[in-house]
């Protein structure tokens, strides 16, 4: 390396005695210019090359990367849509005027006076509202007091919950996928009417599921149960009989809706069976057949085979479905909030809700619905979130690294 | 059938010798035990007693098999069943008011026993008033039903037709064409797809709202125009198994490169196009969030999961659902249809993409 660098430093010095050569030379005898002819065959690679792609990486550069770098600056100013009179490119041409500076602001008192102050816009104001903010979660204790707590915790927790369905929906479309790869008549229909949930409507399914999971709907009428499952907010106290206001055991939130949730995650696993199925019996048919039969006349059952020759061979499929779903088990909305519509306030804590409805009150709540929509506010939460997901995701990448070694 | 059964010669020497050690009496089985054995024998389970015949453990598997196989399949078309019958299910009245809510497989009180309404009340009810009553709250009457169906068709088939070719030319040139950089780039596309969707949203509706793009058709149509990244990848990957030579075969006979992509990459990659193209146009079909973020409720250019959404307010009110379900059949059975005629297609392309991985 060391030897590198100074071939480097040294280069240039050499560069400039040959050129100070030429120079001198050059007064006498023009040299012939020998540029080597270009080969026009690459050159129209290269051009057609560009022309072919140029209208994706425009779209890509247009509404992902642009909107991403507009996204971070934005985070750190007070841009909202519709009350300022700058637009958005006005806005971030003058970005530096909006970030961390002093500036007046001009305001009339009842009196009709004007008042000149200064205010400080600080740049990590909506990050500093993501932990700081706290909310009311319906809730009481014992006092009668509202129980108060962090609203980014509360959504954070919520999508973390709904997690639960991925390890459920690996197992069970697991067991599907090698049921369906046994050599049977009919494993395409299956394959075909497993993946059938994946196509349809997600909000039509929603709206099914939501009847039928009516207190006095099919699921309760079929088990006999009187759950109330869409509107039960279960407490730690109801299902223990105790009276406890221990933060940690009842917090009146741990438990809070967890039937609710129970049924998001259970229309989510059985909507996205068909999808990781297909990935398994994918992965399950290129399961080399050599080692599995040799397993077997060496006379291993096929529990052992299944562990020590199948999954070694499937961890590539697994592996991509689990990375695949964590990121986009962080980013549900959708099903919750058809489910149980969100309440628009920013201090009321929802039991259900992810964590991208923050994003959503916060940044896309229009004036019509009672909201502000702001911009900075959403893009602040946005980025937490893209750095949530790129740190799991990375997480994953290590533990698979490590597992190699 | 029950000649199958195969009695294994080490138990009957177990049985057999008189003079055995203590631990060996042990051994010893019971008329209980080898009956259970045989029993066990008969569903295919080889057990200490009796061995299980292969053909035998063979049938009895497939028919656990196509049991569980059976009952998921059922779990899984039961909720769309429903869907059907629930649309049939005459919600207006007081009689017929929890007629939904107690449905199992047939509505008690549908639309064909209550007199005076026709078998498909919901329905003409969705496509006449349906939207009428869903924009009263919101001071709106610019929308029919078949407006957000024909708002729809447009925001699924024109981004999608579009941007499959433009996909598959920017695979093209990536997988085919030799240009300085083109991994480079590749990458860097490839690395759009780590960022999230609602990271950027309302950064999106800013950006938008500022080109005026906002409220009207161009915000669902135009992103879509420019292609998708991962239709770009996995046709990409398609190519990558298309032989060359063709392509210099048509270069050294004088085709031009635009020449070469419609006349050969285009059809010949017609299986991973169409599977794609059929796949993104599922997607925008049933895509909400789009119209949800973009689309104000009382502008006529909202889709149809928004105009569902919007009906579903307006209806859940009076708890008349019938005419939501309906919608719901209405929204999902296109694509149900679709999906039914190109199964092979869209299953196999899926199927790639998971030996590929």
């Amino acid at each position: 390396m060391e030897e590198n660098i100074t071939a480097v430093a040294e280069e240039p010095t050499v560069v400039e005695d040959s050129a100070a050569v030429v120079e001198t030379t050059e007064e006498v005898v023009p040299p012939k210019k020998k540029r080597k002819p270009i080969n026009q065959a690459k050159l129209q690679d290269n051009i057609w090359g560009w022309v072919f792609c140029i209208p994706l990486i425009v779209g890509t550069v247009w509404f992902v990367y642009s909107a991403l770098i507009m996204a971070v600056l934005l985070s750190f100013t007070r841009f909202s849509i519709g009350t300022g009179t700058e637009s958005l490119m006005e806005y971030l041409g003058n970005y530096s005027s909006h970030i961390a500076t002093t500036r007046p602001i001009v305001g009339e008192t009842e009196d009709g006076l004007l008042i000149m102050g200064e205010a400080y816009s600080d740049p990590f104001v909506w990050y500093k509202q993501i932990f700081t903010q706290t909310g009311n979660m319906g809730a009481v204790d014992a006092a009668g007091n509202p129980i108060m707590m962090n609203v980014m915790g509360a959504y954070l927790f919520n999508t973390v919950f709904y997690m639960i369905g991925i390890p459920i929906g690996m197992v069970l479309s697991m067991f599907f996928a090698v049921c369906m790869s046994r050599d049977i008549k009919g494993g395409n229909l299956f394959r075909v009417l497993y993946y059938v949930p994946c196509v349809a409507s997600t909000i039509a399914v929603v709206y099914t599921f939501k009847l039928l999971f009516d207190a006095q709907g099919v699921i309760n009428s079929l088990f006999g149960s009187d759950l109330n499952w869409l509107g039960d907010h279960l407490t730690w106290n109801k299902v223990s009989g105790g009276n406890s206001q221990a933060v940690f055991m009842c917090t009146e939130y741990w438990c809070q809706g967890i039937i609710q949730k129970s049924v998001v995650v259970i229309m989510s696993v059985w909507k996205g069976l068909g999808g990781t199925i297909i990935l398994y019996v994918a992965g399950l048919s290129g399961v080399n057949a050599a080692t599995k039969e040799a397993a077997q006349i060496d006379g291993a059952s096929g529990w052992t085979i299944f562990w020590k020759v199948t999954m070694p061979d499937l961890y590539p499929v697994i592996f991509y479905n689990i990375v695949t779903s964590v990121i986009g088990g962080m980013q549900i909305y959708a099903e919750p909030v058809l489910f149980w519509p969100d309440d628009k306030s920013l201090t009321t804590i929802s039991n259900t809700s992810g964590y991208v409805s923050l994003i959503w009150k916060n940044g896309l709540t229009p004036p019509s619905e009672g909201g502000n929509t702001m911009p900075s506010a959403g893009a602040a939460y946005g980025m937490f979130l893209a750095i949530i997901i790129f740190f799991m995701t990375l997480f994953q990448f290590w533990l698979d690294s490590r597992k190699k070694d | 059938m029950d000649n199958e059964m195969i009695t294994a010669p080490e138990t009957e020497e177990a049985v057999a010798p008189a003079p055995a050690p203590v631990e060996d009496d042990s051994k010893q089985y019971s008329p209980i035990r080898y009956a259970f054995g045989a029993v066990l024998a008969f569903f295919g389970i080889s057990s200490k007693t009796h061995r299980a015949s292969k053909k035998r453990a063979k049938l009895v598997g497939d028919i656990v098999t196509y049991i569980v196989l059976l009952f998921g399949a059922f779990l899984m078309v039961y909720p769309f069943w429903w869907m059907l019958a629930g649309s049939f299910a005459f919600t207006n009245t007081t009689e017929g008011q929890g007629s939904l809510q107690s449905l199992i497989w047939w509505p008690e009180y549908s639309t064909f026993t209550a007199e005076a309404v026709g078998p498909f009340y919901n329905y003409s009810e969705t496509f006449s008033r349906g939207m009428t009553k869903a924009l009263v709250s919101i001071l709106s009457d610019k929308m029919s039903y078949w407006r957000a169906v024909l708002n729809n068709l447009i925001y699924s088939i024109v981004p999608v037709v579009v941007g499959v070719i433009t996909s598959a030319s920017a695979a093209f040139s990536f997988a085919k064409i030799q240009w300085i950089g083109r991994n480079v780039v590749f990458f860097f596309l490839l690395a759009a797809v780590m960022v999230p969707g609602p990271a950027i949203m309302s950064t999106q509706l800013a950006m938008y709202t500022d080109l005026q793009m906002v409220d009207n058709w161009s915000v669902m149509v135009v992103p879509g125009l420019f292609g998708s990244i991962m239709t770009a990848f996995f046709i990409r990957q398609f190519l990558f198994g298309m032989p060359t030579s063709i392509i210099e075969a048509a270069k050294i006979d004088g085709a031009g490169y635009f020449r070469i992509f419609c006349g050969f990459v285009l059809p010949l990659s017609m299986p991973a196009i169409m599977a794609q193209g059929l796949l993104s146009f599922m997607g925008c079909w049933n895509n909400y969030m789009g119209s949800f973020i973009f689309i104000d409720p009382g502008s006529e250019w909202i889709n149809l999961p928004h105009a569902m959404y919007l009906m579903n307010n307006a209806y859940s009110v009076n708890n008349h659902l019938g005419p939501v379900i309906a919608s719901s059949v209405l929204c999902v059975l296109p694509v149900l249809i679709l999906f039914g005629c190109f199964q092979k297609l869209i299953i196999g392309s899926l199927m790639l993409t998971g030996s590929k991985e």
